[in-house]
């Protein structure tokens, strides 16, 4: 029995670091342009079918594949932001219901392209590694130290280089940002395209564990979410530590509870946190 | 209350038009525009952004069936049952929310867990809901007309004036309640809760008050709706039911009277209109949907408005 629980909680820090990176993407967009992204799952599968086609169609090797597909989600979120969420920057209702229209978008062109038929990649880093009792495939692994690398790069990057200052001085004033020399639109763009990029990167990462269908994204965008106000929002650490908390949550709860309520407990959890602790478990880098 | 005019060519449609699809897309955007009329009144009202209007939509439709069978008794009484059953959860999830200060976002999300909660509930407990496969609902509402005594509303032309009624009901309540002062406390917190509460609003109260009615509101949509289509399943509860109800009043106008039930029509009618296969045409709808929001704002009764001076505006 204690075998399969930490089996269940491995498997649920491993899903959780995937909530995580979605997370840090929505906390990023949130405390920037006031606006979340709810198609950043969308982006998610652009960049898992991306890395699918560079892999497995086009034969290039599988670092180089992410490279494109994280290229490909980043311009994509270029185009978003230009054509669409540009106009919508601190209207949350407006940013919700746009990108909504922008997952039907997205949904639908998947579906046409690639059908509902699942799509497997060719496995990259094969064989497992075993514990006890306990078999971890050794590409969860990679998955896992990748996915907390880009996180903890970025909370490297935003708390020491110049970026990282001009974006939290955007989030604490706006005005008096501009008025030092931010270039408060170039940040309100990049921020959005770096999300998507992550979002990308986590896809890409996604199609080398799970088999991929067109409706991949829908599930991880509630999650990441979820995982950021669990964290509290602005907290860039926290999304990866609220992603992790949300999967093992899930994944061990669903051990002892039934099944069917999985995606219940990280919502009861959620709530629970919001009443007693507004600001998130971590408090809120506001 | 001019505005509600604009509902007398709808009576006499029946005699013009005999055609069954017109007749049955109209049904569907009257149920719907009393759902989006329902949200309207706890957003373009009371300025909260819920997520729960579409678990109060799928408890009023489960709710009014599962009592008739349990109790047989008719529609109406099984939907008075559903009515204490939403008013006691939106007391609960509102006194939560509400207690706790949660805003915007936060009360978005919460609201949100909630109804996800409610729909897991309706999607899980298998034999009192049959789960996913749903429930085929034989019952009809039925109605005593004066000379005709009790009857069955089974076909579309009854259903059709059934539904129009009913939803100019809900019109006339709500265009009352805005303009009367709790409607006027509603406006004062949307536009600013804290001098709101300064004034001696009591902004707990009447936020508990908006999200009550209007998740009551969004139940009859939902008992219509069930008994309409005669089936009855966990994804009334689902989160695209909620997003649907937010595009058809963002689409239409917020805050106006008739907006919710103007995006109802476009939005239950466009389908029908294009003719494409099944993913395109919700790529279609995705953009339509991005292209009103970023350059219609005030939504088409605002749009209107701005037209006809005034003239359709009526909050």
């Amino acid at each position: 029995m204690t075998q399969v629980v930490v089996g269940q909680i491995l498997n649920g820090i491993i899903l959780g670091s995937l909530y995580g990176i979605i997370a840090l993407g929505v906390t990023m967009t949130f405390g920037i342009t006031g606006i979340v992204n709810f198609a950043l799952g969308q982006f998610m599968m652009i960049g898992a079918y991306a890395t699918w086609y560079f892999t497995d169609l086009a034969m290039f090797p599988f670092p180089v594949a992410v490279v494109f597909a994280v290229a490909l989600a980043a311009a994509a979120g270029l185009v978003a932001d230009q054509a669409l969420f540009r106009f919508t920057r601190n209207n949350l209702v407006n940013g919700l219901l746009v990108s909504i229209g922008l997952i039907s978008v997205m949904e639908s062109g998947a579906l046409l392209l690639f059908t509902t038929t699942p799509k497997n990649m060719d496995i990259v880093v094969a064989g497992s590694w075993s514990l006890g009792a306990i078999t971890l495939p050794r590409m969860k692994v990679v998955a896992f130290l990748l996915l907390v690398a880009v996180i903890g790069l970025t909370w490297l990057g935003l708390s020491r280089a110049w970026l990282g200052r001009a974006t939290r001085a955007y989030a604490q004033n706006p005005e008096a940002a501009m008025l030092m020399g931010v270039p408060t639109k170039a940040l309100q763009t990049g921020v959005v395209v770096y999300s998507c990029a992550l979002a990308g990167f986590g896809g890409a990462l996604y199609a080398s564990l799970f088999s991929l269908e067109p409706s991949l994204g829908g599930l991880f965008i509630l999650k990441g979410v979820e995982a950021a106000i669990l964290a509290g929002v602005g907290n860039l650490l926290g999304a990866l530590a609220g992603g992790v908390i949300l999967g093992v949550t899930e994944s061990v709860g669903s051990l002892y509870l039934p099944s069917a309520f999985r995606d219940a407990y990280g919502l009861v959890f959620l709530v629970a946190i919001l009443l007693f602790r507004p600001a998130g478990l971590f408090g809120g880098q506001k | 209350m001019k505005a509600l005019w604009f509902l007398i060519p709808l009576y006499l449609l029946p005699l013009l038009v005999k055609s069954d699809v017109v007749l049955t897309v109209l049904i569907f955007t009257f149920v719907l525009g009393i759902l989006a009329i329902g949200f309207n009144i706890v957003f373009g009202g009371a300025g909260q952004l819920t997520m729960f209007h579409a678990a109060a939509f799928g408890i009023g439709s489960y709710v009014t069936f599962l009592s008739m069978l349990r109790f047989s008794i008719p529609f109406w009484l099984g939907y008075l049952v559903a009515v204490v059953v939403v008013v006691l959860i939106s007391i609960v999830i509102g006194w939560i929310c509400f207690k706790f200060r949660l805003k915007e976002f936060y009360f978005a999300v919460v609201t949100l867990a909630f109804a996800e909660l409610c729909r897991l509930v309706a999607l899980n407990w298998t034999s009192v809901t049959n789960g996913t496969l749903g429930m085929l609902v034989l019952e009809k509402p039925t109605l005593w007309l004066p000379g005709s005594g009790v009857i069955k509303i089974e076909q579309t032309v009854p259903w059709y004036f059934l539904t129009l009624v009913s939803l100019t009901g809900v019109l006339v309540f709500s265009a009352l309640l805005m303009r009367s002062w709790i409607g006027r406390n509603f406006s004062a917190i949307r536009l600013n809760e804290d001098l709101a509460q300064t004034l001696g609003i009591d902004t707990f109260r009447y936020k508990l008050l908006a999200f009550t009615i209007s998740n009551v509101i969004a139940s009859f949509a939902g008992a219509l709706y069930g008994f309409y289509t005669g089936y009855i399943e966990p994804a009334y509860l689902a989160v695209a039911q909620s997003l649907d109800a937010i595009a058809m009043v963002l689409l239409g106008g917020v805050s106006t009277i008739l907006g919710p039930v103007a995006g109802a029509l476009v939005l239950t009618s466009l389908p029908h209109l294009i003719e494409l296969p099944a993913e395109m045409r919700v790529a279609v709808y995705g953009m339509i949907l991005i292209l009103v929001i970023l350059l219609m704002p005030r939504g088409i009764v605002g749009l209107a408005a701005g037209l006809f001076k005034r003239r359709a505006h009526a909050s």
